[in-house]
């Protein structure tokens, strides 16, 4: 394969030489072996500076989607489990007292399995490295675990004093229990939610961050710019078309910026599909469910009280308008960007909802009429049209919306961190390759005056 | 009484004390004189300088004992005037949420509905408090006290027992000559924390009851001839010095105005089966048998309690504060006149003549810890 179109002008001693030029001349022919030499370092320096950065910056953003499937998302998950898990205890346990004294096994079970989930992934959460280094994140989880022995510590008695005959007494205890998970623990679980969340989202802001791409890519459209020049200008001045140690660096340039376009691209789409239809509406259903157990609870707690003040209609209401479905609410914002099955299950939550409120205001339009055995059948009776029945099935369908948004989460933010894979190697390579090129390509060209 | 007064301080002051040296093992000094110092190291010994203004209202059952209260702490802290105002427990909740006035009076603890919209709110036991049935026999010695329980008075509400002379309340009562004059059950109108006892009381001892009737503030009363509806515990006593055959259940505070009035009170049956008359001190066992289980937040119903010779119905009567103050001055000044109610106020001079009792020590020292809290 011919490369070069001419051969190198011979050095002659003969009038033409440079030991008989005029001074100009031999100004301009010093000049180039060390055009040549400044060029061969500066392409170098500018192949390694790439390289470093570009590697640098790629390791980076694999970091932190790996952050984001490893360890963000599981935490995130943990936090929002223990959530769910402390609500459903509430519920479980409250509705478990207004059967009766003699608690159904399931529900015992169902109580026992939430305590235990909440405090495993409680333990879990302490245990993680990412956790001490958020002071908010620590005292939340503190209160989670300061509050949690002194609620199951309420219960016990409530349940104590239940099965001694005690039941009013049972009743108040079984309110302050309540009032110990409204009032401390499911603020401090969902804190932790909050925060975990946010450490979520700020991994994978840093994985699909632009800044650095951008410096790695005006750093390439620098150097190919150099590479052209330089290129032309040995061509004008040798007479050669190519030079190949620098044609190769090119192609090796060429081709690793655009294997970091394309995979940034890809890993970027992925993470924020990850993020924008998976984690954020799961994060609003998951606040949606655990208002749905509130809203539950709401009524149970307002049969056990009987206060007949107002405050818990008020506070179901205050729930509701936040839950939606209808413009603004957590089911809108849940539904709008959910997709596939998430969509799905979501609006068949507002649905069953719709149908389940119903239920709720002709329980409290009971509980302002005094028919408190007519509410209490309502409220925790059998039968497909009572609030039992009503709270299983929207409990289900949020269950499913959020399961299948955490699918499309995992799915999308796995796909985004392996889009990374390999890139660091060929950016790595590339940058060797353009150095070598450079440094083979210019030596030649050096040699040639010497 | 003064002695007694003195007694009772020493004892709240001293109980944190106590609690905290018994538990101070293992600390550095640092640590136990902190724990030391207990929930009272912060709670003003007397109001701001200048001139303070205080405002109550809420219980009708509390309302005589607030007032007395206030005109006694006056004399002590002149420049302090607390305005107190007899309205109803709903309505002392409802204004002291919304801050309306600093301190609402209640028969009964926040719900867990009011708790919820306000968590800032707590509720603090200020003294003890019971409620007597009472009933319109004239025929009757008034040292008599008939024995009545729960499904007596279930069924008399019911209009299932419809003379005093029925064969049922002869059974517990032997040797006393009942009249046959017909029962003419009284029940508060409007919404009430005494009905919420006394209906409690009626459902934990008649499963009948509190299947078809339940307990609340409102209930759905049976419907019997003759049964009449009064407002206010005030109301209850004149409607039933009014009606000769009438039973009616009125709070603690108006027993020397209804039997006054000619009016006799029961005996009630605990849940241990012992008639018991709301004496002094079988309120007071009531109450004792509860203080191992009050929770720190001091909600807790002691409806047909557990001690074998307490009164069944028995009630705190509760100090319904915000822990958020406007200014430091105004919450200075509700846990000076908090703290002085629940040690000097509960002295004898100001609770016998509402046949009230004292906060017992342990409780004291809780709802110290819960005025702490407000700042």
């Amino acid at each position: 394969m011919t490369t070069t179109s001419a051969p190198p002008p011979a050095p002659s001693p003969a009038p033409g030489s440079p030991q008989h030029a005029p001074a100009g001349t031999r100004r301009r022919r010093r000049t180039v072996p060390a055009s040549l030499r400044l060029l061969l370092i500066g392409l170098v320096v500018a192949a390694v500076a790439y390289g470093a950065v570009g590697t640098w910056t790629v390791i980076q953003h694999a970091s932190a989607a790996q952050d984001v499937v490893s360890t963000s998302e599981p935490l995130s998950l943990a936090a929002q489990r223990m959530y769910q898990a402390l609500s459903d205890a509430d519920v479980t346990a409250t509705t478990a007292f207004l059967i009766g004294p003699n608690v159904r096994l399931a529900a015992r079970e169902r109580y026992a399995a939430d305590v235990g989930r909440a405090a495993a992934e409680l333990t879990g959460l302490e245990n993680a490295t990412t956790t001490s280094a958020n002071p908010r994140l620590v005292h939340s989880l503190a209160a989670v675990a300061a509050g949690l022995p002194v609620y199951t510590g309420y219960v016990s008695q409530a349940q104590t004093q239940f099965l001694l005959g005690y039941r009013l007494t049972a009743g108040s205890l079984m309110q302050v229990a309540s009032e110990e998970m409204h009032l401390t623990l499911l603020p401090a679980a969902r804190a932790s939610y909050a925060q975990e969340n946010a450490a979520l989202t700020a991994a994978s802001a840093q994985a699909t961050g632009l800044p650095w791409i951008v410096v790695v890519l005006v750093l390439a459209i620098a150097l190919a710019y150099v590479l052209y020049r330089a290129q032309r200008w040995l061509s004008r001045s040798t007479n050669r078309v190519f030079n190949l140690g620098m044609l190769a660096a090119t192609v090796a340039l060429v081709v690793s910026a655009v294997w970091l376009i394309g995979s940034f691209a890809v890993a970027r789409t992925d993470l924020q599909r990850a993020v924008g239809h998976g984690s954020v509406p799961a994060e609003a259903l998951a606040q949606a469910a655990i208002d749905t157990q509130q809203a539950r609870g709401y009524q149970v707690l307002n049969l056990i009280s009987r206060s007949g003040d107002a405050t818990f209609v008020k506070d179901f209401q205050a729930i509701r308008a936040r839950l939606g479905p209808g413009p603004g609410t957590l089911l809108a914002a849940a539904a709008g960007s959910s997709s596939g099955a998430g969509a799905h299950w979501a609006a068949a939550a507002g649905h069953d909802l719709q149908a389940w409120y119903t239920v709720i205001g002709h329980a409290y339009d009971l509980d302002s009429k005094a028919q408190y055995t007519t509410e209490t059948a309502l409220v925790i009776g059998p039968g497909a049209n009572a609030s039992t029945a009503g709270f299983a099935r929207v409990e289900s369908d949020l269950s499913r919306a959020i399961n299948a948004d955490h699918a499309v989460f995992h799915s999308n933010a796995t796909a985004g961190r392996n889009a990374f894979t390999g890139l660091d190697v060929v950016i790595v390579l590339a940058a060797v390759l353009m150095a070598a090129g450079c440094a083979w390509g210019l030596s030649r060209r050096l040699a040639e005056y010497r | 009484m003064a002695l007694r007064s003195r007694v009772l301080a020493a004892v709240a002051a001293a109980l944190p004390l106590a609690l905290a040296a018994g538990c101070s093992g293992g600390t550095t000094p640092g640590e136990a004189a902190a724990a030391q110092a207990g929930p009272t190291a912060s709670i003003p010994a007397g109001p701001a300088n200048g001139p303070q203004s205080l405002s109550e209202t809420g219980s009708t059952l509390l309302f005589p004992v607030l007032r007395n209260w206030a005109a006694a702490y006056r004399q002590q802290h002149s420049n302090v005037t607390i305005a107190t105002a007899s309205t109803g427990s709903g309505k002392g909740i409802a204004e002291a949420s919304a801050g309306q006035v600093d301190i609402g009076a209640s028969d009964a603890y926040l719900s867990s509905g009011d708790l919820i919209t306000n968590p800032a709110m707590v509720n603090i036991p200020l003294a003890v408090s019971a409620q007597q049935v009472n009933y319109n026999l004239p025929g009757l010695r008034p040292a008599t006290h008939l024995k009545l329980n729960g499904k007596i008075l279930a069924l008399m509400y019911q209009g299932a027992i419809t003379s005093w002379n029925d064969p049922r309340i002869a059974a517990i009562n032997p040797g006393v000559r009942l009249p046959r004059t017909p029962v003419v059950p009284l029940h508060r109108a409007d919404s009430s924390g005494d009905t919420f006892l006394f209906t409690s009381y009626l459902s934990t001892q008649d499963a009948a009851w509190d299947r078809v009737t339940g307990y609340g503030t409102t209930v759905n009363w049976p419907p019997v001839p003759g049964a009449r509806a009064e407002t206010r515990n005030t109301g209850m006593v004149a409607g039933c010095e009014a009606i000769p055959g009438c039973v009616a259940y009125i709070g603690i505070a108006y027993l020397a105005s209804a039997t006054a009035g000619g009016l006799g009170y029961a005996s009630l049956r605990n849940a241990l089966g012992a008639y018991e008359a709301p004496t002094p001190r079988a309120i007071g066992t009531a109450v004792t048998s509860f203080v191992s289980t009050t929770p720190v937040n001091e909600t807790i119903s002691m409806v047909d309690g557990p001690a074998v010779t307490g009164y069944p119905i028995v009630n705190y009567e509760y100090a319904i504060v915000s822990t958020k103050q406007r200014s430091a001055a105004k919450a200075r000044d509700i846990k000076a006149f908090l703290h002085w109610v629940i040690t000097a106020g509960n002295a004898p001079q100001y609770l016998d003549q509402f046949r009230f009792q004292p906060l017992p020590a342990s409780i004291v020292s809780l709802s110290d810890a819960q005025i702490a809290k407000i700042g």
